[in-house]
């Protein structure tokens, strides 16, 4: 850490961490764990109460198609149905969608198509009934007439001049483009020696949790308020577009957290069932569920992942030296874009990777088409990024006859904090440590050694080594640098955590608008509050609070919520802090500066049989107030909203984009595979993972996480895809099709952690949450190209299902 | 997704069962035994029967016993309890492989064999094997049984001989002891095969110089039905048991093929990959009957 | 015109039920919601993810393409079932203290096959754990953490026979 740092313009105070911590950095058992574990998870479908009416919503069967007539009477007239809203008739009830997108009204979002219908599996009325066996019976009595239009399914052709058009009121297919040079990139492709060239293509796969997005409402007519619980996150930030989609204001709308089974993503800000749900209790007077199905969630969540394609061009000097990128990608969003191409500012918040290129060109285009829209996925863009970037520096490798591993040492960035040409910082780091542990993790040699005499029987082995980052903690900035007059340039992403002492020292923090859903968010919360305040995790009580008169929150995403929950637990507690020091000091009779903390209360500098516990000092605060003076309130207690610690605007000419993404992790994985040319099977025989996400605050929790997360990437590398035929059908439209990886696809990871300490954040968190998913289709890609490099074949695209992998050998002259 | 409604009854014999479906034949009855076929497409509302008769009460079509040299299987027996019987396992190993493939143990305990080949999935393991072993399918109909043999049971997919009135109630199985060997390929583990290949030898002569006294061949995932590749059966028989003369036959056994594609493999896929499997099955099941010598 | 309902006699977790339930009512949705133990969840409702996985006369099934109906006469157990006089079973500590479990929603029905898998065989190996439990899907832990949880149950429910049934 060089004095420079501590004049890096905007950043936040380099912090000296602890040596030595108690409860941060402990695997302990998880606190959220013992509902789950005896079936009373309360999850969205377990709180129907009696009486509690369900949705269901008809979905069109056409890709793309006008709405005419359409004839609700019969299903009306149905057994225990209560209403039909058709698409219409929703648009008078409620506002378009919350929309992150480039120019929301050329490319309007219904909770239910109205005029028209642009994906095959959206929602064109809704049945409220008794149950939801009434109400499917009923959908079947609806009568839709549709006319078809010819649909797009290829985002190139939609590009294209004569595509037929999504959304007419945009007059094309294109909903954003743009090219951005960051650095000198003519000047570094000019000298460079070689120019590597790919066209690389990722097809949509998404977070398909368990559990699909779900949401109970009701709605007072006394007050006009909406009460809405869901599984999904909402922004507390932006609650007020909810608010406006349901046309009510902001403070007659609580959304009230519960926990979710398993995201990714994709609940991340799913408002529709929400609205639906909402808008069903307004119609009907009574409490409605909407509980999407599995056939609703694949083909209609709004959340498929990234899916593009590539022209990508990297310009080495022959010994390895990577000097620019070129990159140009079309991203196919489907039917709407919820969040405008801020998948692309993930990507660019680590575009180079671990590597000291100094220049990039970034042109992006975001592609409608008549499939179901993109959202979010566990590395929301910058996953793909890392595949592309890695598998370019393994062509490299293999065009300049260098050695990988070495090429990727040699271009590692080597100080820190480092701005990388986006004008993004990578806060610390130690990447050849993270190489060098994993080689070792992996067992490198010896699989290389393997691999040669097993090459010799013909079987065809790959080893995989990629090296790449994991960024985490967004600022506002990556939804509107987009844009050079952006309509809203919004800056604040804070959260926040209460902290309440009670009478007896018991501590509860409150969370705002911070779900559960797989990820820990309490024992995380109440490791840090043991750390602060020398209790027992398990002796931490945590609260999810509603939307509604809650402070301030962005919730999980970007992997923010630990360094985020733990930034909030800090404030709050110094807070709390400050207070019981005066008042410890008005019981002791002393000066505040006599005090230290130490093993759960305060006590005198140098005389330290003189104390008080922290639950000595909150019974005075909260029942003898005439032991303090006059302007010491009552009780022990404190929030904190934390606002994003490290961002800095981008420059007018967006040259440089500013600090949006600082706390920046890195991992190395190696898998070694073993392909069998006859079937395209893909099998693993070794698989080691390194990850550095700064200092660990539950070390098992994470490496399940890194588990979790490269269960996933199997998933993108191999099996997951969302399939639309030419005519916009989605073929794996369930798990039947859609396939998600057991427990035989994925390997027995060896993992393991350097804990590079972030300066500027609490403890030297680093988010890690996504990480997994972040480096492994990158890897698996490496491996089975690294097993077919003898027979001259290369996978440029994924999934890499046994057909492409046969597909790729028959056009090489191997007889599949 | 909730099934759509529909009648139920649970008779206790056949002749019930069969009199219901005669009776409610306008309803489009249908048969429930394990249902892990069915329910999933009523869920999807792809199924509508407007009655179902559930066969689980029906006395006397469970059951695993050996007549001489045939293996008979009542149809309503559990697919996990074939699984395990060691009956089975001496008389017609291929069927102990081949069950042990069916998804997974969930859905075998539940699922039926009987339901599984009246379901007729093209890519399904059991119909393949009923064919390979040319099995017979009995059927009570509201005229009395009458005996199906397999090569006329599969008519297309999911469609079978049986009458809408007819229930299947045992399969007959000629026994074949060894030289057996069920492959198949699948995208994710112990899921729907994508090509699956029933291979069962009979050896002549000991040692490496041994030939195939007969062979007999069937493939799921290739054809709207289950098929026989009757040619390479006729090549192999007589042949020397040695990988080129196995590798010649599940080649020309493989050209013969027009499957159709999907989103899991093309044409040209699926006949890759039944040859290879033929190949592997084949030498498998060769390997196995030298060992069972 | 109430629809057409059958009489159905079950024990779920050892306790005896006479129901009246719809021919079509899906056996998931009768323990959810008819007899109040929505510990048993959905995923797929259509047999493929093993989310809804319950034991009936102790064998593994899934609840969500089995009727009703069809369980007349059965035995069933639950999660709900595991947990003895305030006691977790070693199955459910032992997911606790690997971290076998993220969201917990595939938890239940894992918990049911995990069951169902020592019954049949007390002393697996890992790989055998693994190929066991591919039956049901998980998309948050990757299954790692998950198989060693059973590894350590087997073993200390193998120290104690005579502790909490299998």
């Amino acid at each position: 850490m060089t004095a420079a740092n501590q004049a890096t313009p905007g950043a936040p105070p380099v912090r000296d961490h602890s040596a030595s911590r108690r409860w941060v950095g402990q695997s302990i058992r998880r606190v959220e764990d013992p509902k789950f574990l005896l079936g009373r998870g309360g999850y969205i479908a377990d709180r129907i109460t009696p009486g509690t009416l369900h949705a269901a919503v008809l979905r069109s069967p056409f890709a793309h198609a006008r709405i005419g007539r359409i004839d609700t009477a019969a299903a009306l007239a149905a057994p225990g149905v209560h209403a039909v809203i058709t698409g219409r008739e929703a648009a008078e009830l409620c506002d378009p969608m919350p929309d992150f997108g480039p120019d929301p009204a050329k490319h309007t979002w219904r909770c239910l198509a109205a005029e028209k219908v642009r994906y095959v599996g959206e929602g064109v009325a809704v049945v409220v009934a008794d149950s939801r066996y009434l109400a499917e019976d009923a959908l079947e009595l609806i009568e839709v007439e549709y006319e078809p239009l010819p649909p797009v399914t290829d985002p190139e052709r939609a590009l294209a001049a004569g595509s037929p058009l999504v959304h007419e009121a945009l007059e094309s297919n294109c909903a954003y483009e743009r090219s951005f040079d960051f650095g000198d990139v003519e000047r570094d492709f000019a000298e460079a020696d070689v120019v590597i060239r790919d066209r690389l293509r990722w097809h949509r796969s998404g977070g398909q949790p368990l559990e699909t997005v779900g949401a109970i409402a009701e709605y007072d007519q006394g007050t006009g308020s909406f009460t809405i619980d869901t599984n999904t996150l909402s922004f507390t930030s932006y609650l007020f577009m909810a608010a406006g989609t349901l046309k009510v204001p902001v403070n007659k709308l609580d959304i009230r957290p519960v926990p979710a089974g398993g995201s990714f993503g994709s609940k991340l800000f799913a408002n529709k069932p929400a609205v639906i749900a909402g808008m069903c209790a307004r119609k009907t007077g009574r409490r409605v569920a909407y509980l999407e199905d599995r056939s609703d969630n694949i083909a209609n969540c709004d959340h498929h992942g990234s899916d593009r394609v590539y022209d990508v061009e990297l310009a080495m000097m022959r010994d390895g030296t990577m000097r620019g990128l070129k990159i140009d990608v079309v991203d196919d969003y489907g039917a709407y874009i919820q969040f405008g191409v801020g998948h692309h500012g993930n990507a660019l918040a680590q575009v180079v990777g671990p590597y000291t290129i100094g220049s990039v060109r970034y042109r992006v285009r975001a592609a409608l088409t008549n499939k179901n829209q993109q959202g979010a996925y566990r590395g929301f863009g910058s996953e793909v990024n890392n595949w592309m970037l890695e598998q370019m520096v393994d062509k490299a490798a293999r065009e300049l006859g260098l050695d990988p591993v070495a090429v990727r040492r040699m271009n590692f960035i080597r100080d820190f904090p480092h701005f990388i040409p986006t004008g993004n910082v990578y806060d610390s780091g130690d990447y050849e440590r993270v190489l060098d542990h994993a080689l070792e993790l992996a067992r490198y040699d010896h699989w290389r050694d393997e691999q040669r005499r097993l090459r010799e029987q013909g079987r065809h082995i790959g080893i995989g080594v990629i090296t790449a980052q994991e960024r985490s903690v967004f600022s506002a900035t990556e939804f509107w640098f987009w844009f050079d007059e952006p309509g809203a340039p919004v800056t604040s992403t804070p959260e926040s955590v209460s902290l309440k002492v009670d009478a007896t020292g018991g501590i509860t923090a409150v969370l705002y608008s911070c779900a559960f859903w797989g990820n820990s968010p309490e024992t995380m919360v109440a490791q840090l509050v043991a750390e602060e305040f020398d209790c027992s995790p398990y002796d931490v009580s945590i609260v999810y609070h509603g939307s509604r008169d809650g402070l301030p929150a962005t919730g999980p995403g970007g992997s923010r919520t630990t360094v985020m929950l733990a930034g909030a637990v800090e404030g709050a507690s110094a807070k709390i802090k400050e207070k019981a020091r005066r008042a410890a000091a008005h019981l002791l009779e002393i000066g505040p500066d006599d005090l230290e903390w130490s093993d759960g209360g305060f006590r005198v500098r140098g005389d330290p049989e003189r104390k008080k516990t922290l639950g000595e000092i909150a019974i005075m605060l909260h029942l003898f107030k005439h032991s303090f003076p006059e302007d010491m309130e009552s009780g022990l207690d404190a929030s904190k909203v934390f606002d994003h610690p490290y961002t800095t605007m981008p420059s007018a000419d967006r040259k440089d984009l500013g600090v949006f993404y600082p706390f920046v992790g890195h991992a190395c994985h190696v898998p070694v595979v073993e392909v069998d040319i006859e079937t395209g099977a893909v099998t693993f025989l070794n698989y080691a993972a390194v990850h550095d996400c700064g200092t660990l605050v539950n070390p098992r929790s994470l490496a399940g996480h890194i588990v979790g997360g490269t269960a996933q990437g199997i998933g993108t590398a191999l099996y997951e895809e969302f399939v639309y035929d030419d005519d916009g059908q989605l073929l794996s439209s369930s798990f039947m099709d859609y396939l998600i990886p057991t427990a035989m696809e994925v390997p027995e990871l060896t993992i393991g952690h350097v804990e590079t300490p972030s300066p500027y954040t609490p403890h030297g968190i680093k988010g890690g949450g996504e990480g997994g998913r972040m480096m492994a289709p990158a890897a698996i890609n490496a491996a089975v190209n690294d097993a077919l490099a003898p027979l001259g074949v290369r996978l440029t695209e994924l999934p890499m299902t046994p057909e492409r992998i046969l597909a790729a050998l028959r056009a090489a002259g191997h007889a599949g | 997704m909730k099934p759509p409604p529909f009648a139920y009854a649970a008779p206790d014999t056949v002749e019930e069962a069969v009199g219901l479906l005669t009776e409610h034949a306008d309803a489009e009855p249908r048969v429930l035994a394990g249902g892990q076929s069915l329910i999933p497409l009523m869920n999807f509302r792809l199924a509508k029967p407007g009655y179902l008769v559930d066969l689980r009460n029906v006395a006397g079509l469970s059951g695993i016993r050996r007549e001489g040299d045939v293996l008979v299987i009542g149809a309503m027996t559990r697919m996990a309890e074939v699984e395990r019987s060691p009956e089975v396992a001496v008389a017609a190993p291929l069927v102990t492989e081949a069950v042990g493939l069916v998804a997974h143990v969930p859905v075998r305990n539940s699922g039926t064999v009987g339901g599984s080949l009246a379901h007729a999935d093209p890519a399904a393991e059991l119909p393949a094997v009923a064919l390979a072993l040319d099995a017979d399918l009995v059927a009570a109909g509201p005229g009395g049984t009458r005996v199906i043999p397999a090569a006329e049971f599969f008519t297309g997919p999911y469609s079978t001989a049986l009458a809408a009135d007819e229930i299947l109630t045992e399969i007959r199985l000629p026994v074949w002891p060894g030289g057996h060997a069920f492959t198949e390929f699948s995208r994710v583990h112990a899921n729907f095969a994508v090509v699956a290949v029933a291979a069962l030898v009979e050896l002549d002569g000991d040692g490496d110089g041994d030939r195939i006294r007969r062979a007999a061949l069937a493939l799921a995932g290739v054809a709207p039905t289950p098929v026989r590749a009757t040619a390479a059966e006729r090549a192999l028989a007589g042949a020397p048991a040695d990988v080129a003369t196995i590798r010649a036959a599940a080649a020309a056994a493989a050209t013969s093929l027009s499957p159709a594609g999907d989103l899991h493999a093309s044409p040209e896929t699926r006949r890759g990959l039944a040859r290879t499997y033929l190949r592997r099955g084949i030498e498998l099941a060769v390997a196995r009957a030298r060992n069972e010598r | 015109m109430a629809p057409d309902t059958r009489t159905i006699s079950l024990t779920v977790n050892g306790q005896p039920h006479v129901a009246q339930v719809e021919p079509r009512r899906l056996l998931v949705d009768f323990l959810r919601e008819d007899l109040g133990l929505p510990g048993t969840h959905i995923g797929c409702e259509h047999g493929v993810c093993g989310t809804c996985t319950v034991l009936l006369n102790g064998a593994s099934i899934r609840s969500c393409i089995t009727l009703a109906v069809q369980a007349d006469g059965a035995s069933i157990d639950t999660v709900e079932g595991l947990a003895q006089g305030g006691e977790l079973h070693p199955l459910q500590d032992e997911f606790s203290e690997k971290q076998g479990l993220q969201c917990g929603f595939c938890t239940p029905g894992m918990l049911m096959r995990a069951r169902e898998i020592l019954a049949e065989n007390p002393d697996p190996s890992p790989g055998q754990v693994r190929e066991a439990i591919a039956s049901n899907l998980c998309r948050c832990t990757g299954y790692q953490f998950i198989t060693e949880a059973v590894i350590s149950a087997a073993a200390r429910m193998r120290a104690s026979k005579e502790g909490v049934a299998p």
